[in-house]
């Protein structure tokens, strides 16, 4: 037992107390008003219950998940391949590549929707570009529909995409490469039975990472359409503080199963990884 | 009959020559070491005998057949890497077998082999062990084993020790060259250290700068270094100029080229016929295990010579100390 | 090296994707009027005149700094000392810190602001200052890590007990000997907080709203005004961020060289 240590306790008093106050106070009172009649009277499951019956709530989880899934899955495919060829290359660009994607990354919620607007708008620049040579992008495309979302959220999530499978690379030893060279396998034999079973629990650990990233976002979605999305996010937001008719309690109770999906995809990421690597385990 | 032929290999990166028109020969069975200091291109040599580098010229000859152009795959050699190179996703079992899976080998032979080699390697028991449960040299034999059991022609063997404890390195210097003898395996092993190319090879060739420096039989090579160079390299050699020599002896007759080296054993406490007799003021001396170092003076020349430590000896008190020399231990260099 | 062409069309589709968006906002916020042609009928210097000319902006452009500056020092000068007693005093607690960061990933901003609303929004505390306090949480991760990581690249154990030897006393050692040298690592962490606090809208908006106008509320106020002014606001936080980035890459660099 080591002697009581007064640079503990008074360094780590005032962290205690402000993890208390932000984190686990909001996070119970988000828990028990989940569980109280609209206007806290009472114990009730009846928000939940709502949440459960009316279908509205059911295709704001389903959207969430449907764009979180395919941003997180088109932004994670490009980056695998991305990733790769920028090993290839000289440190130099290599450097130059990530600080880009470094600096891209920061780039999300209001400025990105509006750099979206700006492009791909109703008086867009490509969208006048489209129609000047004929082809009227706004019969095909529209920015304020599911597909214009989803680039949206493939832009927030790409350079973090990038930046989190480009490490991965490197842990793949040349010599690897070497010896499986020199025991004649070929190059696809070799991402086959080495390379792509070393880099997958990356791979899965990252795309749970970006699912939980687009699942929690709402700035964007918000910027473009104020709250006409049914996403999550946009319904607890638009519930919680409607001027019209909030509702904090049944925002809660959303916004806790919002993170009992979140954990649970982290969950099981945990389990997949520990499943494809047995070695790990 | 040389087995392995190397003819005028050429190797430069950035125009920078690595390996100058290199020339070796290997019998079938015999333990080569390339020797020399880290950028000496013994490496590049190894490596482009084993189809990782291509050469810019020259040839290679494997068993009669010439494989300049072939592929490392169809090479038939094994290679042993410094960081082991173990697939991390794979047990010791399956790495072991992924050569002979590569060949599309039946089942029953590829466990056969494998069991053969896991024992030849004394690894039983650790099949299903995941290389970082093992420890280095339980890795390096699993590296040794996966190189050996789709039986190479030639074994490549590069570092594969250096990045061991030096008790561990012993046994498996021991444990590689008797596997090599059992297997009459063809092994070219790339090392920094020179007791470890004593200890294992047949042959040596010790390399400088992309060039060979000099090749022999360990013994050769430890009694008569070639050049300067190899004889600071491979021990402590005494490296003497023309008139240190002739200071020390005080003897100018016969000694008319430029530098001379004499191994510190070579002086002996014994009168030796037809020798120098060789009084030295004691400057230094150091303990190094069951040898005693002296460093010693004689008219302004500084030398070392060991000698097996004796438990009688008292010579801290002494000051001066007389040695005697062979006129043919005093080797002369170009 | 050779390189097939395919490795350039895989680096070319990332780095068009996330370049055109950019591009296109900084040429828009140039043109004097862009509504029918194909390139922007005018180049001006306009929409930054107004932009700087507008004493809201310049306000909003304030209370994002002292917002996102106050939240960085705070979490700073609580965390930091914490965190070290933590891995040097009490290494068992260090699990649970680690476990704080995994549950800050897994609670967006929306999460923490519905609770937040339900904890303080009746209790008469600024919801400016609770705002600050969910920053901490929210930086929690970025900094830990980067302290930790400064820790063990200055083998903090080894330099505590070297000077404690000498007759330092504990806080004596960690201000004169621990703080100089993790300074750099730490700023780095301190300049990605703050670079990412200052894009923060959910938080803000939600918990605030418009009684505080943060540049990220003045741009969503902007979006249905003035695209123009908006692209303005954009290329200015683009900027911003790139600066801070800039700054960082040149810090980690140094400290990769004097190591």
């Amino acid at each position: 037992m080591k002697r009581m240590n007064g640079m503990l306790l008074i360094s780590i008093i005032p962290f205690i107390i402000f993890v208390l106050l932000f984190l686990f106070v909001p996070l119970f009172f988000m828990l028990y008003s989940s569980f109280q009649e609209n206007g806290g009277t009472g114990f009730t499951f009846s928000q939940y219950m709502e949440v459960f019956r009316n279908t509205y709530y059911h295709q704001a989880f389903k959207n969430s998940m449907l764009i979180s899934f395919f941003s997180s899955l088109i932004a994670i495919t490009l980056a695998v391949f991305a990733a790769y060829s920028i090993t290839l290359f000289s440190k130099k660009v290599q450097d130059r590549i990530l600080v880009f994607a470094n600096l891209t990354a920061n780039f999300a919620g209001i400025p990105l929707a509006f750099a979206f607007i700006v492009i791909l708008g109703n008086s867009g620049l490509f969208t006048l570009l489209f129609k000047h040579f004929g082809w009227d992008l706004l019969n095909s495309f529209n920015l304020y529909s599911w597909s214009g979302l989803v680039l949206i959220y493939v832009y927030f999530q790409l350079p973090l995409a990038v930046m989190l499978i480009y490490p991965v690379y490197q842990g793949i030893q040349a010599q690897w490469k070497e010896a499986a060279a020199l025991l004649g396998a070929s190059p696809s034999q070799f991402w086959l039975k080495i390379g792509v079973p070393i880099i997958m629990p990356s791979i899965a650990g990252t795309f749970s990472i970006l699912f939980a990233n687009a699942m929690g976002a709402y700035a964007s979605a918000f910027a473009l359409t104020g709250s006409a999305y049914n996403l999550v996010t946009i319904r607890i937001g638009a519930i919680t503080t409607g001027d019209i008719f909030a509702r904090p309690e049944l925002g809660s109770a959303i916004a806790t199963l919002l993170g009992l999906t979140m954990v649970l995809a982290l969950l099981i990421n945990e389990w997949l990884t520990r499943r494809i690597r047995r070695d790990l385990s | 009959m040389s087995f392995l032929t190397i003819e005028k290999i050429k190797k430069s990166f950035n125009n920078e020559t690595v390996l100058h028109h290199l020339n070796l020969s290997i019998k079938e069975g015999e333990f080569v070491t390339l020797l020399g200091p880290s950028g000496c291109g013994k490496s590049t040599l190894l490596r482009t005998i084993a189809g990782l580098i291509h050469p810019d010229e020259g040839t290679i000859h494997i068993d009669g057949k010439n494989v300049t152009e072939v592929k490392p795959k169809d090479r038939q050699v094994g290679m042993v890497f410094q960081s082991y190179a173990l697939f991390p996703n794979m047990t010791v079992q399956e790495n072991i077998e992924f050569g002979l899976k590569m060949k599309k080998l039946d089942k029953e032979s590829i466990k056969q082999n494998v069991a053969r080699v896991i024992e030849l390697v004394e690894l039983t028991g650790k099949e299903r062990s995941y290389p970082r449960e093992l420890s280095g040299g339980q890795q390096q034999r699993v590296a040794l084993a996966r190189s050996l059991v789709t039986q190479p022609k030639v074994l490549l063997l590069d570092e594969p020790l250096s990045a061991l404890d030096a008790q561990i390195r012993k046994n498996l210097q021991k444990q590689l060259r008797s596997i090599q003898q059992e297997l009459n395996m063809t092994t070219i092993l790339v090392t920094h250290d020179q007791e470890e190319a004593m200890a294992v090879s047949d042959y040596i060739y010790i390399m400088n700068k992309g060039h060979i420096a000099q090749s022999g039989s360990p013994h050769e090579i430890y009694t008569r270094p070639a050049s300067e160079f190899v004889a600071r390299f491979i021990g402590n050699y005494n490296v003497l100029s023309r008139k240190e020599i002739s200071n020390l002896f005080n003897d100018d007759n016969g000694y008319t080229r430029d530098i001379y080296a004499i191994r510190p054993e070579a002086f002996s406490e014994a009168p030796v016929k037809d020798g120098y007799e060789i009084t030295g003021k004691i400057q230094k001396m150091t303990m190094l295990g069951n040898i005693t170092r002296y460093e010693l003076e004689v008219n302004n020349v500084c030398f070392i010579a060991d000698h097996l430590h004796k438990i009688e000896e008292d010579s801290q008190k002494r000051e001066t100390i007389t040695l005697y020399l062979n006129r043919k231990d005093v080797i002369s260099l170009t | 090296m050779k390189k097939s062409f395919y490795h350039y069309i895989t680096i070319g589709i990332v780095v068009l994707y996330l370049l055109i968006p950019l591009l296109g906002t900084f040429l828009y916020s140039f043109a004097t009027s862009w509504h029918k042609t194909i390139l922007p009928e005018g180049l001006t210097f306009k929409w930054y005149i107004e932009l700087f000319g507008d004493i809201r902006f310049l306000e909003s452009l304030g209370r994002s700094l002292i917002l996102s500056l106050g939240a960085t020092i705070l979490t700073l000068i609580i965390m930091v000392p914490a965190i070290f007693s933590i891995i040097l005093y009490a290494p068992k607690l260090e699990k649970i810190v680690q476990s704080l960061v995994v549950m800050t990933y897994a609670m967006p901003g929306i999460i923490l602001a519905v609770g937040l609303i339900r904890a303080y929004s009746t209790s008469g505390v600024s919801m400016v200052l609770i705002t600050i306090g969910a920053y901490f949480v929210g930086i929690l991760p970025y900094m830990y890590q980067g302290t930790r990581n400064s820790l063990r690249n200055i083998n903090a154990e080894t330099l505590m007990e070297a000077a404690e030897i000498l007759g330092a006393s504990r806080y004596t050692a960690f201000i004169k000997v621990i703080v100089p040298n993790i300074m750099s690592g730490i700023l780095v962490s301190s300049l990605l907080s703050f670079s990412i606090l200052f894009g923060e809208f959910v938080l803000i908006n939600l918990l605030v709203g418009g009684h505080f106008e943060t540049v990220q509320i003045y741009l969503y106020q902007k979006l249905s005004q003035s695209g123009h002014i908006a692209s303005a606001i954009v290329v200015c936080y683009f900027i911003l961020i790139s600066i801070l980035s800039a700054v960082m890459i040149k810090m980690t660099r140094q400290k990769k060289e004097t190591i």
